[in-house]
């Protein structure tokens, strides 16, 4: 296997892919710094001033010296502020979800393929079970009976989409036991721990990070849309599908920006992850590998 | 799930490009702005419900667009002594099905909202009162209270009769299936969609004169945008709850036609006040307090002077509402010119909080529905905002009706945004101050459980006073007594309104009700 360096310079063989990077890379950047780059907090009730409500981009504050440069919602709430913390909500949700699925689809996945038989099968139906439910019905369900908060919706998200883990790390790790070099530190006498986490769980990642990286784009949506559909978050903290739904009111007399700047935001954040989720299953499928 | 009618607007857009089909001249769609869960007149006390009821069915007294009781199925009534009230029935009415409209009807349309099983809010308060019914001939009753009662009539408003003969026996959902729907009303029962649209037909035979349409369709459209877009496409001819946002944009549409009124809607909150610990106040880290600030007036008296409604009625209403300090509206029984709505006094909140002993403020979250009132989940936010700047720490968390009401009469929340439709004064603080009774129909909505036996005297006199000027005397002291206390904060009225497609006229109505036969061709 070649250096991360190496792994770098051919993925920008693709510019597009490149771009989406970069544009990723920003973003986050962006959402890192949201409390130091927005110009008001969105989430302080007392920073918002109702009689500022649905100013169109460009506006001047009433009373303050503030500018809001893409326009404020229903509340009076700075657009661009609350698009940065809604940024930060998206990603840190959709990051959360994708490593505690990860995690436990692992977990679930390795044993499967190393115990085989009985517990393989019951494990596997109940992926099945899982796969057969849309993942957006299960959250909304677990959201209702969970009731709101950011833990939860990753609780959710996590339950929606464990199993996508869980079927690709033992389809991986069913191959990769056959192997040689399993045979081999079996016969070492190694302990079931240290070849499953030494030897087997390194061989699988590559699958892996290419699962992750478009569950992460998954997540990231799926959490988009509990939030429009008014599950998840408190309306007084909204994220990027909540700034979307409610401004979806507005759209048709024509205050465009409370829905359609979030909404492109949205857009470009998943399209980029979506993007370099796929140079990277180019890049990381030994198959393709010179194509 | 409801909040998955989101999505349909969308949707509607895209058949909003398609072209609208004509319509036959002699039909009527309308587009509701909530859902009707039942065509059972007896099962749901809530505006949607009895307006969609309106159509089939008539009450004894009916209310006009002004909120005057005008007669019904009866002609007339009076009080023939302190605790009987005489209703003498208009005769030669006709049921759907070809029967007589007689007293016997009444009898049974009486006693069955006590007999309707699994009723989410049932009308017993309004037959509760009534201790004996007596026939003196086929077209004259006399009903008996046990004490003086004078808004009987008012009270008969609501309760709506049906024909004893197709409804003997006959549960709600026969009424959906439309097997017992046999009303006396302006259309017959053509078809129930539930969660999408009532088919009417007209009754050729209504002793109101015949309707002006062959068959009408109340559709039922809960999502504001959804609305819009179909009368904007000519899916419908009129909607009703037109979304704020768009008001603008309809006034200024020559091919349409905006007709709005005053409702008899108050929006308030109701604060918590029996409870020493109350379960949404806490200290700003999250302890409980000493003691639930709540039940101190002066920091009710805060509260309600750091809303500023002018800003709330301008920015979050748009306009469409009248800031209030008042329970009823202006012009009916229990109205106090004299009471202004609290003044925006930042200041003076900040110091009387301090006084109270919260110069630091205190947690408070604020609960509200998100799909029942005009505008209601941001009215909700709108004035979290308000309160956070008098230093207090606010949450907010709004959800549909369907668990809210439930939750607040259980006295979940600690302070919850409520609207209350009433057309007297003394009526509404029975239901939402009086002190809560379930035996005599007392205190339903009084989710605070306020208890104020003084209130509760002045309250009893009035509803038991059968002169109008005395009654009216009594229920404005009432009213004065509540608000001095500030055992509710009243916000607003907020207005009704209809847009139609040009070519249809509309009277607004003080109740909001929207009425199919009140739609005429211009």
């Amino acid at each position: 296997m070649k250096g991360a360096a190496g792994l770098l310079a051919r993925y920008a063989e693709d510019r597009v892919a490149a771009a989406a990077l970069a544009l990723f890379a920003l973003l986050a950047l962006a959402a890192l710094a949201a409390p130091w780059l927005a110009p008001q907090n969105p989430y302080d009730l007392a920073q918002l001033d109702i009689l500022d409500a649905r100013l169109p981009p460009g506006s001047a504050a009433g009373a303050t010296e503030l500018v809001y440069r893409l326009g404020t919602d229903a509340q009076g709430r700075d657009m661009l502020s609350a698009m940065l913390y809604g940024l930060r909500i998206s990603l840190a949700v959709g990051f959360a979800a994708t490593a505690g699925g990860l995690a436990l689809g692992l977990l679930v996945g390795l044993s499967s393929a190393l115990a085989g038989g009985r517990v393989d099968a019951l494990i596997m139906r109940a992926a099945d079970l899982q796969l057969a439910f849309p993942a957006i019905l299960l959250a909304l369900i677990l959201l209702a009976a969970l009731g709101p908060g950011p833990g939860k919706i990753v609780a959710a998200l996590v339950a929606a989409q464990w199993a996508y883990y869980a079927r690709a790390v033992r389809g991986v790790a069913l191959v990769e036991r056959e192997k040689d070099y399993i045979a081999a530190v079996r016969l070492l006498g190694l302990s079931g721990p240290r070849i499953l986490f030494r030897h087997l769980l390194p061989n699988c990642l590559p699958a892996l990070i290419v699962v992750a990286t478009l569950q992460v784009g998954a997540a990231i949506a799926l959490e988009a849309t509990l939030s429009f559909l008014g599950v998840g978050l408190p309306v007084t903290e909204p994220s990027l599908g909540l700034l979307i739904a409610n401004g979806f009111q507005y759209l048709l007399s024509g205050k465009y920006w409370i829905s359609v700047f979030p909404g492109l935001l949205l857009l470009g954040l998943i399209l980029a992850i979506n993007l370099v989720a796929e140079r990277l299953r180019v890049l990381l499928n030994p198959r393709l590998q010179g194509v | 799930m409801p909040a998955f009618l989101r999505l349909l607007p969308a949707m509607l857009l895209a058949c909003a490009l398609s072209v609208a089909q004509a319509r036959d001249p002699g039909d009527l769609v309308i587009g509701f702005g909530a859902d009707v869960s039942s065509l059972d007149p007896h099962f749901l006390n809530a505006v949607p419900n009895v307006a969609a009821a309106a159509h089939l069915f008539d009450a004894l007294v009916h209310v006009d667009p002004d909120g005057k009781l005008v007669p019904g199925l009866a002609v007339s009534w009076q009080a023939v002594d302190a605790t009987t009230w005489e209703f003498k029935l208009r005769r030669g009415v006709k049921f759907h099905d070809g029967s007589d409209f007689t007293a016997e009807d009444v009898m049974f349309s009486l006693e069955r909202p006590a007999k309707v099983v699994n009723s989410p809010g049932p009308f017993t308060s309004y037959t509760r009162q009534i201790a004996s019914r007596q026939i003196v001939d086929p077209y004259t009753v006399r009903l008996k209270t046990p004490a003086p009662y004078g808004p009987l009539p008012l009270d008969l408003t609501t309760i709506y009769m049906v024909s004893k003969k197709a409804a003997a026996n006959a549960t709600t959902e026969d009424f959906n299936s439309g097997r017992a729907a046999v009303g006396t009303g302006p259309f017959k029962f053509g078809a129930f969609r539930r969660g999408e649209a009532i088919d009417l037909v007209r009754n050729d035979a209504y002793w109101g004169g015949k309707p002006a349409w062959q068959h009408v369709q109340l559709r039922l459209l809960t999502n504001d945008a959804a609305r819009t877009a179909a009368l904007l496409a000519g899916d419908v001819d009129a909607i009703e709850a037109v979304p704020t946002p768009d008001i603008a944009r309809f006034r200024a549409n020559p091919a349409l036609r905006l007709e709005q009124k005053v409702s008899w809607r108050t929006i308030f909150w109701q604060m918590d006040l029996s409870r020493d610990q109350s379960p949404f106040v806490t200290d700003k880290a999250g302890r409980p307090l000493a003691h639930n600030p709540l039940r101190d007036v002066r920091v009710r008296a805060a509260i309600s002077k750091a809303i500023n409604r002018q800003a709330l009625v301008e920015r979050t209403m748009e306009g469409l509402a009248i800031a209030t300090g008042n329970i009823v509206i202006p012009g009916i029984v229990g109205h106090v010119d004299a009471i202004k709505p609290d003044a925006y006094d930042l200041a003076g909140a900040k110091r009387l909080l301090a006084e109270a002993g919260y110069p630091d403020g205190f947690a408070l979250t604020l609960h509200g529905p998100n799909n029942r009132y005009v505008n209601d989940e941001q009215v909700v936010q709108t004035v979290a905002q308000m309160l956070t700047r008098a230093g207090l720490q606010t949450r907010v968390e709004t959800m549909p009706l369907s668990s809210y009401f439930g939750r607040a009469r259980a006295g979940e929340f600690s302070f919850a945004l409520l609207g209350w439709g009433s057309l007297a004064g003394d009526s509404a603080l029975r239901s939402l101050l009086a002190t809560p009774n379930p035996d005599i129909g007392w205190g339903g909505f009084n989710w605070g459980r306020y208890s104020n036996p003084e209130l509760d005297r002045l309250v009893r006199a009035a509803l038991g006073e059968t002169d109008a000027a005395a009654r009216a005397k009594l229920a404005g002291q009432a009213v004065e007594l509540a608000m001095r206390d500030h055992a509710l904060v009243p916000l607003y009225h907020q207005y009704a309104s209809w847009v139609m497609r040009k070519g249809l006229s509309y009277r607004a109505r003080v109740d909001e009700f929207t009425l199919a036969n009140a739609f005429h061709p211009q």
